[in-house]
């Protein structure tokens, strides 16, 4: 079984007098370990397909599950628990809480959990080694670079080892240089860490990264390779009606 | 919760400035409703003390200030023989301002021997033998001795009158305080009042099983056939008829406290709300982290309470120390109602701004806590 399944979603959205329909009926099965990129032009619904794998968009129609649990009927408030348990969101903008350091900004998310002091410190550790801000840890984001901000949000995503990771133009507002050390990490983190990786782009080269390819166009994915091809699964890949 | 304390801190702290002004406008609203309650509450005290209900006073008929009642010395004889009073004390007063004041001195002229055993005077400095042999002594109450800086041995000079310090006392009745008791005697020489055989009032005590009502038509009637018609009263229903101007004032005053309260939930929901506005991404940003919508909730509600509770906090506590070492009184015709803290007053003060400040909160969190999450990461 894959490890989200989307079927049939849809959303609409009124525009004056004008209905814009970003998603028009989307499947798509993420599988464990994956790392799928999204592209499509501006304003094709990318964000809002991601934002309702998130759990912070709920869709007009249509379900998501993701590891056996349909999140698409939840309330806010299982909704905020079943992300501090599953979910790691990665912005485009960092998103850090300004007067919060680096240490405590990635510390938040464990906040959440039933830890203890020393577990949450091994974790958030853990997080900062993984993104090599380990020096950087009391650092208060502005007087870090926008490439070490980003990291540090990268690591406030998977400090509590999500189910699932999203992204949402992660590379979108950094220089050419600083794009590439995040385009590094985000494959490690999917590579050695194993963690299974949404991620929306409107650069080919970023999209490059991701072992599978995905484009939204008039509300319906289009699948650009085939990885699971071989796989004898009938839901696999597209399912475009 | 707790957890997010060193977040809800340091929310704060981002805007030192909002955040201290704010607090200070709480500080500065408390501190007045302190005062304010404190006046209501001195007021309270004097009608409904015990004293208020087992002292009878005798004035003259249709006369308010002390100045212009004069009542025969010698009426206490008749007023002694009424049954259910157990004793009588003339008492003659002076006053440094008959009209409302901030600064009232009131003289009591009494005799010695009947004010220690009526009056339930503790003396903390000096002795009551200096004050029964020396014509010109007097007993200051400790609130008076405050606000004028007199100790014992020290001499006092207001107008006319000028006495010989000889200790300073604390009284079950705070009120009293104010007052400074000279003999009778003295008094009634003094220049201006030269009331030899005339007092301006008397004191009546009743026995325990007495109804002061009854008492008190009893001493009117038993005096009408006297050269000066009296009225008499309860002690307490004397004093707030006395300060019946006062009273009305107070209880405008009062209204004032309330206003305070008004101000303050303004003041920190404004802020509040600033506060949130300013934050409507990173709010959405910790729910997508999984924060729940009842912590943002929780999280806003609390820097409302701690802004509004640090303020009330530091306002009631100057008020109290105001209060306790200012010895102010307000008064009129020889009346005075002591400004007092207590406990109690403290307390309603701390619960009025913690009640402020999560009310002030309530509305912002909501927001907060129900905004769309999408909508707001997408704000600038
Ligand atoms: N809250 C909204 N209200 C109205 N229209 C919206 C809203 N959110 C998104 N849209 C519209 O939906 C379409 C898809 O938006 P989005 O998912 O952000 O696109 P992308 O991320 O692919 O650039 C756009 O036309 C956008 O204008
Ligand atoms: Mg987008």
């Amino acid at each position: 079984m894959a490890l989200v399944e989307v079927r049939g979603l849809k959303k609409a959205f009124k525009k004056g007098g004008e209905t814009v329909t970003p998603l028009d009926g989307v499947d798509l099965d993420i599988y464990e370990g994956d790392s799928v990129s999204m592209m499509g032009p501006s304003g094709t619904g990318k964000s809002t397909l991601l934002n309702a794998v998130a759990g912070i968009d709920p869709p007009d129609a249509g379900t998501i599950t993701v590891a056996g649990t349909e999140i698409t009927s939840m309330s806010r408030t299982k909704l905020a628990d079943w992300r501090a348990e599953h979910l790691g969101y990665i912005f485009q903008t960092h998103n850090l809480v300004p007067v919060l350091t680096a240490y405590e900004n990635v510390e938040l998310p464990t906040l959440l959990a039933s830890l203890s002091r020393s577990e949450r410190r091994e974790r958030v550790e853990l997080a900062l080694e993984a993104v090599g801000l380990t020096d950087r840890a009391d650092h208060l984001p502005r007087q870090m670079s926008g490439g070490q901000e980003q990291r540090v949000g990268i690591a406030r995503a998977i400090v509590m080892n999500p189910t699932l990771v999203v992204a949402d133009e992660p590379t979108g507002s950094l220089d050419a240089a600083t794009s590439a050390q995040i385009q590094d990490l985000l494959v490690r983190l999917n590579e050695e860490l194993g963690m299974t990786l949404l991620m929306v782009t409107h650069d080919s080269e970023v999209a490059q990264l991701a072992g599978r390819r995905l484009q939204l166009d008039g509300g319906q994915l289009i699948e650009l390779n085939e990885p699971h091809a071989a796989m004898p699964s009938p839901t696999s890949g597209v399912l475009a009606a | 919760m707790f957890k997010f304390l060193p977040y809800v801190f340091k929310g704060l702290w981002r805007h030192g400035m909002r955040t201290f002004l704010t607090a200070g406008g709480a500080a500065v609203a408390l501190f007045v409703f302190c005062f304010v309650a404190s006046v209501q509450e001195g007021l309270n005290r004097l009608t409904d003390g015990g004293d208020a209900d087992r002292t009878l006073i005798v004035f003259q008929e249709n006369r308010f200030c002390p100045t212009s009642s004069r009542l025969p010395e010698d009426y206490a004889r008749t007023i002694r023989e009424v049954p259910g009073v157990r004793d009588v004390m003339p008492v003659q007063v002076w006053t440094n301002n008959c009209r409302a004041s901030l600064d009232i001195v009131v003289f009591n002229g009494a005799d010695p021997q009947q004010l220690r055993e009526n009056r339930g005077l503790t003396l903390t400095s000096g002795d009551w033998s200096a004050f029964e042999n020396r014509r010109d002594a007097a007993v200051v109450g400790a609130s008076l001795a405050r606000r004028r800086g007199l100790s014992a041995g020290d001499t006092f000079s207001i107008g006319d009158l000028s006495v010989q310090v000889a200790g300073v006392f604390t009284s079950p009745v705070a009120a009293e305080e104010n007052v400074a008791f000279t003999s009778l005697e003295f008094l009634q020489y003094t220049r201006g009042l030269d009331s030899a055989g005339l007092v301006t009032m008397h004191e009546a005590y009743l026995t325990p099983e007495a109804d002061p009502d009854t008492v008190a038509r009893g001493i009117d009637d038993a005096l009408r056939a006297g050269p000066v018609a009296t009225t008499t009263r309860r002690k307490g229903a004397f004093q707030a008829s006395t300060l019946s101007d006062l009273v009305d004032l107070i209880g405008f005053a009062h209204w004032l406290g309330f206003a305070c309260v008004g101000l303050v939930l303004a003041l920190v929901a404004t802020t509040t709300v600033m506060a949130v506005q300013d934050r409507v991404k990173e709010h959405a940003v910790l729910q997508t982290l999984g924060v729940r919508p009842g912590r943002v909730f929780g999280l806003v509600v609390c820097e409302s309470l701690l802004i509004c509770l640090i303020g009330g906090v530091i306002g009631t506590a100057a008020a109290t120390a105001v209060l306790a070492f200012g010895g102010l009184a307000v008064g009129a015709e020889g009346v005075t109602i002591a400004f007092r803290p207590s406990l109690s007053l403290a307390a309603t003060a701390a619960g009025v701004s913690a009640g402020v400040g999560l009310f002030a909160g309530v509305i912002p969190a909501w927001h907060a806590a129900r905004t769309n999450i999408v909508a707001a990461l997408n704000a600038a």
